[in-house]
């Protein structure tokens, strides 16, 4: 093989683990936060949970709102969860609806994202 | 002596058999191979980070952030303090991972107390009191107060020699 092909060879094998060392850096040691996910080292925020915790979430909220008539305080609860409110609550009643959730906590659900729905409808 | 002596054939190489020098040219320095690995960092990097990012699928409360357990642990505490289900504030709270769950309760209820939260921080106290003695009654509970740092004793004052200061010069 000429000089120059095995030029060719090494600055294919520098990439190549210039490129492992930048995957194991990127994946194992300084793993970036991306689509609400991030290592559990660094710690996530609320939004990063999946979408059970995010239904428990929800049902707190909702019991919170039945307690407190204060939907300013639950639509700023819901916003901890990253999404648009009523998106998050209607994730949120589909899953507990599959798991075949307490009837008393699917309603306060169902209360909280109908007012929820209400407040966006005269909002816009 | 002269018989001995041999005769010596040097044949002249051939212009093909000579060892070949390389010709003086430019030396090539191994920057190329500097840059290749660049590139592959940065390839790999963008792939890691970008493309193809690791996705933790079971992130627990446990895993949360100092500021979400936080808003995780005052919610449960506020959800308590409204329901009154101690079995269910209990299972909440066991996710998130604390190792005396009344105690790091209490100390959040101090903080937000500090912060002039003073609702949240009453449901927090409620909750740290429920689960050291479930028998409480949550309405019995009292509001918790703000811990303020014992005074402590003043050092007496110890008498020091000191130089008379001349009232006019010598």
């Amino acid at each position: 093989m000429s000089k120059r092909a095995w030029r060719y060879v090494f600055f294919s094998l520098a990439i190549l683990i210039g490129f492992a060392a930048g995957l194991g850096y990127g994946w194992l040691i300084n793993p970036i936060r991306i689509g609400g996910f991030a290592s559990p080292d660094n710690g996530t925020s609320l939004d990063a949970l999946p979408i059970d915790y995010r239904t428990d979430f929800v049902l707190m909220i909702a019991e919170l709102y039945q307690a407190e008539g204060d939907l300013p305080l639950a639509l700023e609860r819901l916003d901890l969860l990253g999404k648009q409110p009523l998106t998050t609550m209607t994730e949120a009643i589909t899953y507990a609806d599959s798991l075949n959730y307490a009837d008393v906590d699917l309603q306060l659900m169902r209360n909280l994202a109908f007012v929820v729905q209400q407040f966006i409808d005269n909002t816009d | 002596m002269l018989d001995n002596t041999q005769e010596i054939k040097i044949t002249p190489t051939q212009p093909d058999d000579r060892v070949k020098i390389p010709a003086p040219g430019p030396k090539r320095s191994p920057w190329y191979l500097l840059t290749g690995l660049v590139l592959g960092i940065i390839l790999g990097l963008l792939y890691a980070w970008l493309i193809n990012p690791v996705v933790y699928e079971r992130s627990t409360p446990a895993a949360l952030d100092a500021t979400g357990k936080d808003l995780y642990r005052g919610i449960i505490a506020q959800v308590y303090a409204a329901t009154g289900n101690l079995e269910r504030a209990s299972l909440r709270l066991r996710e998130l991972g604390d190792e005396d769950s009344a105690r790091v309760l209490g100390a959040q209820a101090q903080r937000l107390l500090a912060e002039g939260h003073v609702t949240e921080a009453r449901a927090l106290a409620m909750l740290a009191a429920a689960l050291q003695d479930p028998q409480i009654p949550p309405d019995t509970i009292e509001p918790p107060t703000l811990l303020q740092p014992t005074p402590t004793e003043a050092p007496p004052s110890i008498p020091t020699h000191t130089l008379p200061v001349p009232t006019s010069p010598p």
